[in-house]
């Protein structure tokens, strides 16, 4: 469960993030919907506790995340919007390293690996060095890194992005499972197809605020159109800026 | 915490030890190029004691002065005939020195009218000097004894034409003449540790920077205390284990070739161990300085820029304690790389540390690299390092 009150994030004068609000609940998928530039990286950064927000509060599962970071930070599995692996180190060897820093014991490590390889399809990949793979072949490697302690709440910055149809289909798959196994599933995109797939609520979030929120009936309904793409771009306020 | 540091330590050091190409090219450059100047140093230096060990002249027009080649007899003088072509020979770099004498050099010599010879050189190049000075000196010699013989014949005390008698006394051992030729060693044992932990501390801070692995990294539920002290230690295991290895391809070239050549050089096992005693620990600080400095680069080849500043300051260091000459003083213990150069000539030069010479440095270099850790840790949770890419 995380909870986002009020955040805002101000970088000099730039005001990339102004009071959002939001919950993810457990065993729901929550998408954070919004045009580049929205704010929804700055958002997710702050709740994964890597950036300090200028106002609000982020709590997952009741922890506050600005007072106990690392227990906040235990409790979530997050795919930053920067994914770099060590191209070095085999696929096994970069899972395995999250899974020491988590302080997970071998066995533990060696279950979770075999578990993502299962969920993700990454088993032939496992002991290949990171560095030959392919853009989807190196998100999957990311997306298991991150969930390799079983966290109960999976951030997901944009896990579909520049991926080809294959591989995104698998990863909705795989977000479908998280969502059957209780978790709580928050993930970003600007593509309203993905959102629309998965999502069983919706954050419209635009310059930095968010403009709409529900399911995504509700969000259908609040914007007065019965396409979910077209009422995004009514809500995002896209519409008014595309056009001079 | 043990275990994190631990789990970010290995994972880095295998990280680097994968780099095959970059581990090969460091160890290759350290193993090959110090031993290798050592032996071509010790090579030249031999060359220059044996060229000034052997008393030999060469004369051209010798059959002159009966004189002059009876006193160079007398003084066990090996006297050589010069090719016609001498003048050319010198500045070839062939002939060192050549003694002239003109036709009517022994009829002036005997009439006391002004005889003179010509003393032909090349000073500009310095393994000439030894033998420039040995022929002056002999002429010199020649020189007094004809006054003397001159002024005893008058009646007159040899005394007289000599108010000061100069005695020579080199106090040089022969450990410290080595010493001279061992500056070599000291400068190699400064830079090996910043060669060696140059790698790991780019790679691990900048490097992740710019692969962009930074980010999720720092996602980890692990104070980042942790990852600066296992990047740390991972960047000084590297320093230090390039310093030990390049020391050592000295210990062998010296053991197997250069101490022949050179007696009065020493490094053998107890210099060996003396030396490492003083570079780890100065490895410690070089690695977390290079860290913190590559903790600012945005890219590899940027960190790469800025560290490779550091060496230079480092590389300084002995090139200004060769060329000032400066002389063992209390405080330079406490001056990093330079307390440590200057207890490396000591060592060279025999003189016995004392534990606080050992000490000394080892804090200070340990006090750096914990500075340099806890601003490393503090940077990483800076935003601007985080998420300033690019």
């Amino acid at each position: 469960m995380i909870a986002v009150e009020g955040l805002a994030k101000r970088f000099g004068a730039v005001e990339a993030v102004r009071g959002v609000t939001f919950a993810a609940e457990d065993g729901r998928v929550t998408g954070l919907l919004g045009p580049n530039g929205a704010g929804k990286t700055t958002t997710l950064r702050m709740v994964s506790t890597l950036l300090a927000p200028s106002a609000g509060s982020v709590r997952v599962d009741g922890l506050d995340a600005a007072a106990d970071p690392l227990a906040v930070r235990a409790r979530l599995g997050t795919l930053s919007d920067a994914r770099g692996l060590y191209a070095r180190l085999t696929a096994r060897e970069n899972i395995a390293y999250y899974g020491e820093l988590r302080g997970l014991a071998r066995e533990a490590i060696d279950a979770a690996t075999a578990r993502l390889a299962a969920l993700l399809e990454l088993g032939p990949l496992l002991d290949r060095p990171t560095g030959g793979f392919s853009q989807g072949e190196r998100m999957k490697v990311a997306i298991a890194r991150a969930l390799v302690h079983d966290p109960a709440n999976v951030v997901l910055d944009e896990p579909t992005n520049g991926l080809d149809v294959m591989t995104t289909r698998s990863l909705r798959e795989a977000v479908r499972r998280l969502r059957e196994a209780g978790k709580c599933v928050l993930f970003s995109s600007h593509v309203m197809q993905e959102v629309a797939a998965l999502c069983d609520e919706i954050v419209i979030v635009s310059h930095g605020a968010v403009a709409a929120r529900g399911t995504p009936a509700a969000v259908r309904e609040a914007a007065g159109c019965e396409d979910l793409e077209e009422a995004f771009v009514r809500l995002a306020g896209i519409e008014r800026e595309a056009l001079p | 915490m043990i275990a994190r540091v631990l789990a970010v330590y290995l994972k880095e050091v295998r990280d680097a030890l994968r780099d095959r190409r970059t581990a090969l090219m460091i160890l290759v450059a350290s193993v090959i190029t110090g031993p290798l100047t050592l032996v071509l140093v010790a090579h030249f230096v031999s060359g220059l004691e044996s060229r000034a060990t052997t008393l030999k002249v060469r004369i051209a027009g010798a059959s002159h002065a009966p004189a002059l080649v009876n006193f160079l007899q007398r003084a066990d003088v090996e006297i050589e005939k010069a090719p016609a072509d001498y003048e050319a020979r010198v500045r070839q770099g062939t002939l060192d020195a050549v003694i002239v004498v003109p036709e009517d050099f022994h009829e002036r010599w005997l009439a006391q009218d002004d005889a003179r010879v010509r003393l032909v050189y090349d000073d500009s190049r310095t393994e000439s000097g030894p033998a420039i000075r040995q022929a002056e000196r002999l002429l010199e010699a020649f020189n007094r004894e004809t006054a003397w013989l001159r002024l005893m014949a008058r009646g007159v005390s040899p005394s007289v034409s000599e108010t000061v008698k100069v005695d020579r006394v080199n106090a040089a051992t022969p450990r410290q003449k080595g010493a001279v030729l061992l500056f070599l060693i000291p400068m190699f044992a400064l830079l090996a540790p910043l060669l060696g932990g140059m790698t790991i501390a780019i790679d691990a801070t900048a490097g992740e920077r710019e692969r962009g692995s930074l980010e999720p990294l720092l996602a980890n539920p692990v104070p980042t205390a942790a990852f600066a002290l296992g990047k740390w230690l991972a960047a000084w295991t590297s320093a230090a284990a390039v310093a030990a290895v390049t020391l050592a391809g000295f210990l062998v070239a010296a053991v197997t070739y250069a101490e022949r050549k050179v007696p009065a050089l020493q490094f053998g096992a107890p210099e060996y161990g003396r030396f490492l005693l003083l570079a780890v620990p100065l490895a410690a600080a070089t690695a977390g300085v290079q860290m913190l400095i590559a903790t600012y680069g945005r890219s590899y080849r940027e960190a790469q820029t800025y560290v490779s500043y550091l060496a230079t300051a480092v590389s300084f260091i002995p090139l200004a304690v060769m060329f000032t000459g400066a002389r063992d003083a209390a405080w330079q213990a406490a001056v990093p790389a330079l307390g440590q150069l200057m207890a490396m000539q000591r060592v060279l030069r025999g003189d016995a540390l004392a534990v606080m010479d050992y000490a000394v440095p080892a804090a200070v270099a340990l006090a750096i690299a914990a500075a340099s850790v806890a601003a490393v840790a503090r940077l990483l949770r800076d935003e601007r390092i985080v998420f300033g890419r690019s």
